[in-house]
């Protein structure tokens, strides 16, 4: 038996005792799994190392962190619930159209950064409300939230794993857009119809009414969307016109807009509100935090070679099995992780079997899948925040969009080679 | 007295094993931050700095050593970049070995060892490397930095969450924007990293060089390995180069630089001074996707299990045995690469030539090791 099998059994063994029986957090329960790792591998335990690992998601943090100080702002001056309150008067008649606009809207802040979580916590927080008054379940909308925040994480113009595989093989990040496109749209509306449809048809509008704040729009007008307008407007500028705009961050872009969310609205204590934020997002930034360092282990002993080694030895049946379960499975542990530690070997290995491109958009969509999974599941996880619930039934739910979405990309994979038109 | 609560006890506790822990890794990560000395050999006539070319790099940890080897007679202007990567060790030791060792015979050689002088000073998150890795010398170890593949982002901080190169406006992961081989031909009002290639490009430009050279390593599991990456006006001169390194017994091949991926050191020189532009790439384990446990005995021996099972497996074109890609023989490729590239540069009938001397053969360094060409220092 390979020392590296023992080091990983170690860490998962260690990992899974303290956060199911110990019930530790786990974020802790990832440090021991590493700390326990590293002491099976005879590395002593590495200050070092973890401290490095645990710095890994620095960026990804911060863009959580002022994510979710804007939401919390936008939620407290009123935009949110004004914003709810327009959506649902002027589409209530065709919920169908209504449902795939809502999902589009969810997406749209993913597909300009790339973040799933920045989608939740931005999209996510002003549609979670309007999916709830029109009837659909908690764990169905959250449900609903974190597949669309996953789809527009994959859809184009920016998906961070897409452009990871790509510059592991010095491919240009250029043709993923058809690709890309004919893959995420459908599962995203398919995802919102699945969830959501059986609980939309014959809405009353004026029960609907008697939920929504109709006062606070016309209280404070226009005035109460223009942090939302600016959050748009500044990611969509930043992107398009990269020469002529400064590169601000999405980090700065959120804390700019919940700034302004305190001027623009109801009045509230921007102190408290911060306070709040933060006490809610630090059990998931102490997450990340210790699925760095587990990586940063896993890593320094060996035991991620054997995992991916292991995977290229089973031969192309099994190599698509390991596409469908362990890449995405992967994400438990960071789904960019899994971009560049697996996506990589698999397009490397695939290159022959069709066009490339459509090969490498398909591994980065499934690896975008990662973040329904377990621990971490960023998306399950800020979903399940924003409507009130744990993660678990919320992605129990997802199971279902989450097999389609597999079996679309696999089926695409195995007929990439007549998808080159798309990448041209 | 009121007494204090236990949470405050266990608080501040913490606190002092967290600044306890503070202060030893500052301690730990500030060893990189010394530069390993290099010992100029009789070729050496100068040692410039790169804030010379580019005076805002002056005082920044972006300013790097440019040593000249002037042969004192008419020739051709050569210049190889080590450390563009130092996550690829090869490149930097075949770079102070040619410090150490050459002397040319005609035109003039320059070496930058730490073209990103910032990457050495740092390792990457979640790559576990090791900070340092050691060279046997006939007077005792020499110690050399294992560092990252981008610019410390204590010199460049926060990243974008996509990389817009400056020049073309192509788009990349945002974790680019600190690789130095991603930001050429730079500018000297751009990014940290943008100064230090326009300080590399404004060398080229201003001494003429006639042929760039960049030291580069990749993971074994990589298309382009054993190969050299070439502008295409520099195809022709790769090719004469790669003939006679295989008869030398490398297995070596030719890449076109590919016209729609920018910002390499071989797209960007050669599109934007007149040096022939190539780039040289080894197969290093250290770096790889799926190499087993990381340390300093794997960037200098280059022995990994898996790699051997993945080539057994077919997932890896490279050969790959059980004696693994050791270091002196990823060095020994880069410098006979070098040697040969200005060897064609000659044969292809230009009136200025490059003649490089004192430097050990490929089958030198396989036989002895690259430590008997390094100096043991003092």
């Amino acid at each position: 038996m390979d020392i590296e099998l023992l080091v990983l059994l170690a860490m998962l063994g260690v990992f899974l005792i303290g956060n199911l029986l110990l019930k530790l957090p786990v974020s802790i329960s990832m440090i021991l799994g590493a700390v326990a790792g590293a002491l099976v591998a005879g590395e002593g335990i590495p200050i070092r190392h973890l401290f490095e690992g645990c710095f890994t998601y620095v960026d990804t943090i911060l863009i959580i962190s002022t994510a979710m100080l804007f939401m919390t702002a936008i939620q407290r001056s009123g935009a949110l619930e004004a914003l709810n309150a327009l959506i649902v008067t002027k589409f209530y008649k065709v919920p169908a159209l209504m449902l795939i606009l809502l999902m589009f809207i969810v997406m749209f802040p993913g597909m300009i950064t790339g973040s799933s979580t920045a989608a939740v916590l931005s999209a996510g927080a002003i549609v979670a409300p309007i999916l709830l008054k029109i009837g659909i379940p908690k764990e169905r909308a959250g449900a609903i939230l974190a597949v669309g925040a996953i789809m527009g994480m994959a859809a184009p113009p920016v998906n961070i794993p897409a452009m990871l595989i790509a510059g592991g093989v010095d491919m240009p990040y250029i043709g993923f857009e058809g690709p890309l496109f004919l893959i995420t749209i459908p599962c995203a509306i398919f995802t919102v119809l699945f969830l959501g449809l059986k609980y939309c048809k014959n809405l009353d509008i004026e029960e609907l009414k008697k939920d929504l704040d109709m006062e606070v729009g016309k209280k404070y007008g226009f005035k109460l969307y223009i942090p939302i307008v600016l959050l748009v407007v500044l990611l969509v500028l930043t992107r398009a016109v990269p020469k002529l705009m400064p590169q601000l961050g999405t980090p700065l872009i959120f804390l700019l807009c919940a700034v302004v969310a305190v001027f623009t609205g109801r009045r509230f204590n921007a102190w408290e509100g911060g306070l709040e934020a933060m006490d809610t997002t630090i059990p998931v930034l102490a997450k990340l935090m210790g699925v760095g360092m587990f990586i940063q282990i896993l890593t320094l002993t060996g035991a991620r070679g054997y995992i991916v080694v292991s995977c290229l030895g089973w031969g192309l049946v099994a190599l698509y099995i390991a596409i469908c379960t362990i890449m995405p499975g992967f994400g438990a542990v960071s789904s960019y992780g899994a971009a560049s530690v697996m996506g990589v070997p698999f397009l490397l290995v695939l290159l022959d079997t069709g066009d490339q491109i459509t090969i490498a958009a398909l591994l980065s969509f499934i690896c975008c899948l990662g973040d329904l999974m377990p621990p971490t599941a960023l998306a399950g996880n800020y979903a399940a925040q924003i409507v009130g619930l744990k993660y678990k039934p919320v992605l129990k739910h997802c199971v279902i969009p989450f097999l389609v979405c597999i079996a679309l990309a696999v089926i695409y994979l195995l007929n990439s080679k007549y998808m080159g038109f798309l990448t041209r | 007295m009121k007494k204090i609560p236990k949470r405050i006890w266990t608080a501040a506790a913490l606190c002092l094993l967290a600044a306890a822990v503070c202060v030893y890794l500052g301690i730990t990560f500030s060893s990189m931050w010394k530069d390993q000395p290099i010992y100029p050999g009789p070729g050496v006539t100068a040692v410039e700095m790169l804030s010379d070319y580019n005076p805002g790099l002056k005082g920044t940890h972006g300013d790097t050593e440019v040593y000249v080897l002037d042969s004192g007679k008419p020739g051709a202007a050569v210049l190889v970049l080590g450390g563009t990567h130092p996550n690829e060790p090869s490149g930097v030791v075949a770079a102070v070995a040619l410090i150490e060792n050459c002397q040319p015979k005609t035109g003039v050689l320059y070496v930058i060892p730490r073209a990103n002088h910032s990457a050495f000073t740092c390792t990457d998150p979640q790559e576990g490397a090791p900070m340092f890795f050691t060279i046997e010398t006939p007077g005792g170890d020499r110690t050399f930095r294992f560092g990252s593949r981008a610019t410390n982002p204590i010199d460049q901080w926060p990243d974008s969450d996509v990389y817009v190169h400056r020049t073309s406006g192509q788009t990349l992961s945002g974790s680019e924007t600190r690789n130095l081989n991603r930001a050429y031909p730079g500018s000297n009002s751009g990014t940290f990293t943008e100064r230090i290639t326009y300080g590399i490009t404004e060398l080229v430009k201003q001494r003429d060089v006639k042929i760039t050279v960049d030291l580069h390593e990749a993971s074994p599991e990589y298309t382009t390995v054993n190969a050299i990456v070439a502008h295409q006006d520099a195809i022709e001169l790769a090719s004469w180069a790669s003939m006679d390194m295989q008869m030398e017994g490398m297995n070596i091949s030719i890449e076109a630089s590919p016209t729609n991926l920018h910002g390499l050191s071989h797209r960007e020189l050669g599109d934007f001074t007149d040096t022939l532009a190539t780039l040289m790439e080894t197969a290093n384990p250290s770096q790889g996707r799926l190499r087993g446990r990381t340390n300093a005995d794997l960037v200098v021996k280059g022995v990994d299990k898996y790699y051997v099972r993945a080539r057994k497996a077919g997932s890896v074109t490279v050969e790959f045995t059980e004696a693994g890609i050791p270091l002196d023989e990823r060095v020994a490729r880069h410098i006979c690469g070098i040697e040969q590239l200005c060897n064609a540069y000659n044969e292809l009938g230009n009136q200025e030539t490059i003649e490089l001397g004192g430097l050990p053969s490929y089958q030198e360094i396989l036989t002895n090791g690259i430590g008997r060409y390094l100096s043991p220092g003092k």
